[in-house]
């Protein structure tokens, strides 16, 4: 049977890295390339010894493709593609295309020049794999090759995250990367088509999560940055070049207007250049409603956000700053925070996940006395506030997409199959389709039904329409005979004459003859007689004749009788059939076998 | 278009309002509505579907962020966590924790059965039905209420009529007490006072107060007016009330007027108020009164509209008086889901049995919101 078969890399229980690979129709497909934040050595690599011991992975992988720019999905990518091997083509959307080296680099900077790893990729390598990218617009079908082809959805989330669509002939799978499906301020809600595919591939972490709404999220954020305005404070807000930074900047502008606040709030020059480029990725990438949002604010042109300059740092009084990088790691926003650092009155907020070693991450975790360099220690004594605004979907959007596209199959991936019986039960019932939940490192193989196209010849159609009788419907299928021949990639179904027309075939007879012996004490023809009554009464409904020429006819099933040389009343049946009525002649000669009975006349 | 920016701007003031109106805010989307809270434990709680057929139950774990009290900053988590669920063939429209027990007992409304679940433990999310207690006597409507006590052996106290109440004991199923009285009064609520103590709120207004000890017929007091209107009722229990005597029950009636009185003497009224309910199209069974657990003093209403109201009854007095609410969470109403026209209402609501100003609400949308308010008069004063 055709099978679609997913295994989601990594460990036992382990979340935080995503990496699945699915063969579908012959072709290895690798799905994200994530690296496991919370490892320090080779653990956070996904385990590529699945696909093959030793040696590079071109050859069995068709295409990686990458859902979005967050390392958990796309962080081991060129530790993949340059330190274990791949040359294959790597697809992800534009803005994903350009906002994964600069995480990347990033990542790799802090890593390696931070906490002095070794076995990590370089930035050659990040090139390198870059090189490799092919960009993909929404809704677009590519050809991966004659057979593979793939298609990218909206997903909402973040910039250029997408949900996509993979089909292999008649079989496809959707994998969903993370996705949102309640519509986000500037992103919008993940939107995919009633596609129908064999698989719809997401995370369980979804199913048994309910969110809690976005608006409270920002009111969080909005109620810290006021009430540390109130009192005096600075608020220092570490952001990432191209990320959120635009859209909490629209949300303070919008309260500052709204209640008439003066304190300033500054947006660090690092951000301003890359905010264009921000800018031009966004606009092409979101649809005409998101649009129109950002044309009419113009994100540059804010009233109450002004261009930063470190001197401001020591101005006194509250003040809001935007400053990169995101995780504390080095330049203006660390210089910031070793400023306002010792000043309880002040506050920094971390609006998203900090990578280890990093001073973001020592913070959230709570220290509050960090080394700096040459020995000092720094005192942490401001407001610290992690908040996340990363939109995801829950219980009810994972229903919600399911609904708008139609699987046959659900399979969630990251989750402990024990725990999730009642989700199971839940899809199951609600949708009646199966629900796989294969553990890290375990293969689910899904069974799939693909409907195979076959051309049937007009003249084979015609002919059966003569045959006369009801016309075939659903409820009572007609069988009918033909040759079903395979073409390149087509399939026609035939008459056998045209069959063997086509392929030059001649048409050859199958002919058995069987011989059976008989005892019985008459003449030939009386035998033949008593064979003729015999069968008569044996097989009702059949045509059976006895001809002139001394045989008798069942159907096409000739019978002779002669006699032994040796023995007159040694019976010699001779049975002659064609292949068509084989089973007929198999029971005949059964049948005869047995002996006449006696009280025939 | 119009109506949608106007609401728009409605729920964008109401957010900046809350700024200062409440400490912690969390608004939640459930598939399905529910109109049953419960808690479970200190973290977790129970909801369920009233939809006339299939139904889920799920256990809900609260954010960690609102438990995280030192280190609150630090804490990004914000959603509910689904930790169990199951089905339920009807609708729940009553729901009752045993206390003590991973079990929880529902009533359907209609019927006076109670399906006995198992919420499940660690190594399994599903929620199974268990066992079935039987009404002392079948209705075909209005339903049983529960109510439930610590003890060494899983009992519940349920009934649909006052004259049908009994005690019974989950693992044999055998009733243990019933309340012997000729009066057949629709039964609003069950409270345990003390072990032995609990009171019976009927609709009509009726108090029974009955002690298991005793097979002595239960003590009635009448409503406290004549009027003829539905009578919701509740009674603080809690380490305050070892001694019955120093428990008080309140009775709101669906014309506002709303009275207190000790249980030493219900039919006696030590404060009266009238609330301003607006009944509209409150649907009967949705109307919660309920005293804070640990907030002296405050009660909640809600069930006539889209709000939750909480009330300082310290400041009654013994002629009722038109009073305003100390607080009124209008969350349910501004966020408002229904695209049908049909005005939300809230259907249910619950103290934090700590927490002295958290409460959990929900509405006839689905939406389930955790608010922590700010107790304004306190803070200017």
């Amino acid at each position: 049977m055709p099978e679609i078969k997913v295994t989601p890399l990594g460990a036992g229980q382990d979340v935080g890295r995503s990496c699945i690979l699915v063969s579908i129709g012959g072709k290895n497909i690798m799905l994200d390339c994530g690296m496991h934040m919370g490892y320090n050595d080779d653990r956070r690599f996904p385990d590529f010894s699945y696909i093959t011991q030793n040696g590079r992975l071109t050859d069995f992988l068709d295409c990686v493709i990458i859902s979005h720019f967050h390392l958990d999905h796309c962080g081991a990518l060129p530790f993949m593609s340059e330190m274990v091997g791949y040359d294959g083509p790597i697809y992800m959307t534009h803005p994903t295309k350009a906002i994964c080296p600069i995480l990347l680099e990033d990542f790799r900077k802090i890593t390696v020049d931070k906490k002095g790893e070794t076995n990590f990729f370089t930035s050659q390598m990040i090139k390198d794999c870059m090189k490799k990218v092919v960009p993909l617009n929404l809704h677009q079908t590519v050809q991966v090759d004659d057979e593979l082809e793939i298609k990218a959805y909206y997903a909402g989330h973040v910039l250029g995250a997408a949900m996509v669509h993979i089909k292999v002939g008649s079989e496809s799978v959707v994998y969903t990367g993370d996705y949102n499906m309640t519509p986000d301020r500037h992103l919008g809600a993940a939107w995919i088509d009633k596609c129908r595919p064999d698989i719809l591939i997401s995370e369980s972490t979804y199913a048994t999560t309910i969110r809690d709404s976005k608006r409270c999220r920002e009111r969080d954020f909005l109620k810290k940055v006021h009430e540390s305005i109130e009192r005096g404070g600075k608020v220092l807000i570490p952001v990432f070049a191209l990320g959120r930074a635009q859209e909490l900047c629209i949300l303070l502008e919008t309260f500052w207007e709204r209640m008439n606040l003066k304190a300033p709030i500054y947006f660090s020059t690092g951000l301003t250049e890359k905010a264009n480029h921000y800018y031009k990725l966004f606009i092409t990438w979101t649809n005409q409603k998101i649009r129109k949002t950002f044309v009419q604010r113009n994100m540059f042109e804010f009233k109450h956000i002004k261009a930063f300059d470190r001197s401001y740092a020591d101005n006194p009084g509250p003040m809001v700053v935007f400053a990169t990088p995101g995780m504390l790691h080095a330049g203006q926003s660390l210089q910031i925070f070793k400023k306002w650092a010792g000043n309880e009155k002040n506050m920094v907020i971390m609006p998203g996940y900090c990578v280890q070693g990093t001073i973001g991450h020592k913070i959230l975790n709570g220290q509050r006395k960090l080394e700096m360099e040459g020995r000092a220690t720094l005192d942490v004594k401001l407001q610290v506030e992690y908040m996340s605004f990363s939109a995801h979907a829950d219980a009810k959007g994972i229903m919600q997409l399911i609904r708008m596209a139609e699987p046959r199959n659900m399979l969630l991936v990251h989750g402990e199959a024990v725990k999730m019986e009642f989700l199971k039960g839940k899809i199951e019932q609600e949708f009646s389709i199966d629900c796989y939940m294969p553990a890290n490192g375990e293969t689910a193989t899904v069974t799939t039904n693909p409907s195979v196209p076959v051309d049937i010849s007009l003249n084979l159609l015609k002919r059966e329409m003569a045959l006369g009788g009801p016309l075939p419907d659903p409820k009572k299928p007609r069988t009918m005979h033909g040759t079903l021949i395979m073409k390149e990639n087509s399939l026609k179904l035939v008459s056998s004459e045209q069959a063997l027309k086509e392929l030059g075939l001649n048409e050859h007879q199958l002919r058995f003859t069987c011989r059976v012996q008989l005892q019985d004490p008459h003449s030939d023809n009386d035998t033949l007689h008593r064979i003729y009554t015999h069968l008569k009464s044996v097989l009702k409904g059949y045509t059976i004749q006895h001809l002139p020429d001394g045989t008798v006819m069942v159907e096409s099933i000739v019978i002779k009788v002669s006699s032994s040389a040796e023995d007159a009343n040694t019976k010699v049946l001779l049975l002659s059939w064609s292949y068509q009525d084989e089973d007929l002649g198999s029971f005949l000669s059964t049948l005869l076998k047995k002996g006449l009975p006696s009280g025939l006349c | 278009m119009q109506d949608m920016q106007q609401s728009e701007d409605v729920l964008e003031d109401w957010f900046i309002e809350s700024l200062k109106t409440y400490k912690d805010l969390h608004v939640y989307q459930l598939e399905h509505p529910t109109r049953v809270i419960e808690w479970t434990s200190g973290k977790t709680v129970c909801v369920a579907g009233y939809s006339s057929s299939k139904n889920e139950i799920l256990e809900l774990r609260l954010p960690l962020k609102l438990f995280a009290d030192e280190n609150k900053g630090l804490c990004a988590e914000r959603d509910f966590k689904v930790v169990h669920g199951g089905f339920t063939d009807g609708p729940v429209r009553r729901l009752r924790h045993v206390p003590g027990t991973r079990c929880v007992v529902t009533n359907d409304g209609l019927s006076s059965d109670l399906q006995v679940w198992d919420l499940g433990g660690d190594d399994s999310d599903v929620i199974r039905q268990t066992g079935s207690v039987k009404g002392r006597r079948s209705v075909s409507e209005g339903g049983s209420r529960v109510a439930a006590r610590l003890s060494s052996r899983p009992r519940v106290l349920h009934g649909a009529q006052s004259g049908d109440v009994q005690l019974t004991e989950l693992t044999s199923g055998q009733p243990v007490y019933k309340l012997e009285s000729d009066s057949a009064d629709p039964v609003g609520s069950l409270h345990f006072v003390t072990d032995a103590v609990f009171v019976v709120g009927c609709s009509n207004g009726n108090v029974h107060v009955a002690d298991t000890r005793t097979s002595d017929a239960p003590q009635l007091s009448p409503p406290p007016s004549g009027e003829s209107v539905t009578w919701w009722t509740d009674v603080s229990a809690g380490p305050s009330c070892l001694d019955p005597s120093s428990c008080r029950i309140v009775r709101l009636s669906s014309s506002g007027l709303t009275v207190i009185s000790d249980l030493r003497k219900p039919g006696g009224a030590v404060s009266r108020a009238q609330l301003d309910v607006q009944t509209r199209c409150c649907n009967v069974d949705d109307v919660r009164v309920s005293w804070a657990p640990s907030l002296d003093d405050c009660i909640a209403v809600s069930g006539f509209s889209g709000a939750v109201q909480i009330y300082d009854t310290s400041v009654w007095r013994a002629e009722p008086e038109e009073v305003r609410p100390l607080f009124e969470h209008r969350g349910h109403a501004v966020s408002s889901q229904s695209d049908d026209g049909v005005p939300v209402f809230v259907t249910s609501h619950v103290w934090h049995p700590e927490r002295s100003r958290t409460l959990l609400s929900a509405a006839s949308d689905g939406s389930v919101h955790v608010w922590d308010w700010v107790d304004q008069s306190a803070a200017d004063g």
